[in-house]
């Protein structure tokens, strides 16, 4: 006799999720947030450095070489996640604006090279063979600082609006995902900022950057409220109310409340690599929440898919 | 004929004893994926009408995608769902036959039996378990609902419009196609897909589907699974000759009583574009796992972009004024 333990569902195959996640995983949590080291750690720098030279410029002259460091373990990461590894330059095969990802690589790849040309001009006035503080030198490096701001820009703005600009469950409904990572990247930066500025005893460029990670930390709670609500239906579904209150907590916690009243206490270097510590944390939470959406909502498919925007 | 997925046993290379050997092999390397050859003429669209009411479910498309283009076994396991037991699209199944069983709950016995009849002894020895209830509009009637599903070769494919290398490319009878040598296996074609057809290879590390046997089709030959089903329940030939095979056969069903006949992906809707291999249905699309509403994620695009771009400017001023206010 037929009975709901079975029968074959005449609903077949209603409710599952028809999409297939792809293969991003942990390499891909660490690529997004190193992108947003690299990239706020450059714009926030090259943008002090331009507003503010007295202050900024001895604190940029050491950012500049982190964000090229970060910047090739970011790449490193990308073509570790690729299927065939060797043949990650054909992503420069073409230039395909329409596509996110091609329009991010090239950013990246356009950024890495004015970020080198910083680094050799500094390296040209470090190693004594040419003077750094004015002529050709001087005028090259501003040249490629002011030339790299818009394809770091670029490098942060891309990665959201690539993961937005999917099929996925999730990932498709994240209106606000994009503006999230531009925001956290500048705040990440401001962060890293302030740490190198401690570490080096310089102190107006400190006073400058304390208010400005406060602040910043603050703001950030806009679009990730306005992410968490675009992802609100999928969480839901997902998780237990207790489970999303104890992220979400430990997000602010982590995100907010500790940097803000660090910074308030103190600007010493103890509480900047504190500050940075506790932001890099939260910010890796957030985007293992996040990438790691598609693959849940695939373990869960014969849940019913929950109604989302689109 | 794709024999990639064989190529498991590294076949000993001639030995080269020039010494600019690696040198030249990393130059190919570099220039061959840049060079571009001379483009085929366009020919009239050609792709798939799959008429679902006669399918019967024998999977002799699944064992001629897989036997021609030389793809690899996929294991077995029992899925649940009736004799679908390839489970889904993947690398190494492009071709994939779904069955869904629609047929209506007997009574209970206990209900068979009039009550008026006396009973010595009592029928309900165990307890009757729930009955699944009827669900509503499905007929009292059973039937098979079987489809055999395959990459719909979008005519506005987001897989295309994803792909950061320019492997997959519309070919000159407009299928959607993967160039092998050019993928780098990203698999932002995987996330972009709303159709769950494209999957990454374990083997090559490659994004493989469905290339609606481009090789035999350059031949002037149909596809393999059109060729070999015996009911033509997979059609194959210039798209407009199909579509309006297509609508005639919805017409002739309708007259016959079947009013939920449909065609599926024949005609472009306000959030996707028209597919090149369209489906006859007499269910909802969800049931034959298909997206009621399939939706272009490009359609979100600008307004992304233009969302990130407006943050990172005001980011940017709050930054300004802070350095600004707070340097005076």
């Amino acid at each position: 006799m037929r009975t709901e333990t079975n029968t074959p569902n005449p609903q077949g195959y209603a409710g599952r999720v028809v999409t297939k996640p792809p293969a991003w995983h942990d390499l891909v949590v660490l690529d997004v947030l190193f992108n947003n080291l690299t990239t706020g750690l450059f714009l926030v720098a090259a943008v002090g450095e331009l507003a503010v030279p007295v202050v900024f410029t001895p604190v940029a002259t050491w950012g500049y070489p982190l964000a090229l460091l970060l910047l090739l373990i970011d790449l490193g990461f990308l073509v570790l996640d690729l299927g065939d590894k060797l043949r990650f330059h054909h992503m420069l095969r073409v230039f395909k604006p329409s596509s996110p990802m091609s329009l991010g690589t090239w950013c990246l790849t356009i950024y890495s090279l004015f970020l080198t040309a910083i680094l050799a001009a500094e390296l040209v006035v470090i190693l004594g063979w040419l003077p750094g503080d004015a002529g050709l030198v001087w005028w090259l490096r501003k040249l490629a600082v002011i030339g790299g701001l818009p394809f770091a820009f670029g490098s942060a703005a891309y990665k959201g609006v690539l993961f937005s600009t999917t099929a996925q469950p999730g990932w498709k409904d994240a209106r606000w995902l994009g503006a999230y990572l531009m925001n956290s990247a500048l705040l990440l930066g401001a962060a890293e900022l302030l740490t190198i500025a401690a570490l080096m005893d310089e102190m107006r460029a400190v006073s400058l950057l304390r208010p400005a990670v406060g602040l910043l930390a603050v703001i950030n709670l806009l679009p990730l409220g306005l992410l968490a609500n675009d992802f609100y239906p999928l969480l839901a579904n997902l998780h237990p109310r207790r489970e999303r209150l104890a992220t979400g907590f430990a997000i602010f916690l982590l995100g907010v409340a500790v940097p803000a009243g660090l910074l308030a206490i103190s600007g010493g270097v103890v509480v900047a690599l504190a500050v940075l510590v506790v932001l890099v944390l939260a910010n890796l939470v957030v985007r293992h929440v996040i990438i790691r959406l598609p693959h849940h909502m695939g373990e869960a498919s014969h849940r019913p898919c929950p109604p989302t925007g689109s | 004929m794709a024999i990639e997925e064989l190529d498991v046993v590294r076949r000993p290379q001639a030995e080269d004893t020039s010494p600019h050997g690696w040198f030249v092999a990393l130059l190919e390397r570099l220039l061959v994926p840049i060079r571009r050859g001379k483009r085929p003429e366009p020919q009239p669209a050609h792709g798939f009408y799959t008429d679902t009411t006669v399918c019967i479910g024998c999977k002799a498309c699944e064992v001629a995608c897989k036997q021609w283009n030389q793809l690899p076994a996929d294991g077995f396991e029992f899925t649940g769902d009736s004799y679908d037991n390839t489970g889904e699209l993947s690398a190494s199944s492009w071709r994939h036959v779904k069955f869904v069983e629609q047929f209506p709950t007997p009574e209970p016995i206990s209900q068979l039996v009039p009550q008026s009849t006396p009973q010595r002894f009592s029928l309900e020895v165990l307890p009757t378990p729930a009955p699944v209830p009827q669900t509503q509009g499905q007929p009292d009637w059973g039937r098979w609902l079987m489809m055999s599903d395959v990459c719909k070769h979008c005519v506005a494919a987001p897989c295309q419009q994803a792909c950061p290398t320019g492997a997959i490319i519309y070919n000159e009878f407009a299928n959607v196609y993967i160039q092998p040598d050019i993928c780098n296996g990203c698999t932002y074609c995987v996330a972009a897909c709303p159709f769950g057809v494209i999957t990454r290879s374990m083997t090559s590390g490659h994004a493989r589907k469905c290339t609606l046997c481009y090789d035999r089709q350059k031949d002037g030959l149909m596809p393999a699974c059109a060729k070999v089903c015996p009911t033509a329940s997979i059609q194959f030939g210039p798209i407009d000759e199909l579509r309006k095979r297509a609508r005639k056969r919805v017409e002739e069903l309708q007259a016959k009583g079947v009013t939920s006949a449909h065609v599926y992906g024949d005609a472009a809707t306000e959030t996707y574009t028209e597919l090149h291999s369209f489906y006859l249905l007499v269910d909802r699309p969800e049931v034959y796992g298909l997206p009621e509403k399939p939706f272009n994620p490009w359609i979100h695009m600008m307004g992304d972009y233009l969302r990130t771009l407006l943050t990172g400017a005001l980011t940017f001023a709050v930054l300004l004024a802070v350095f600004l206010l707070w340097s005076k």
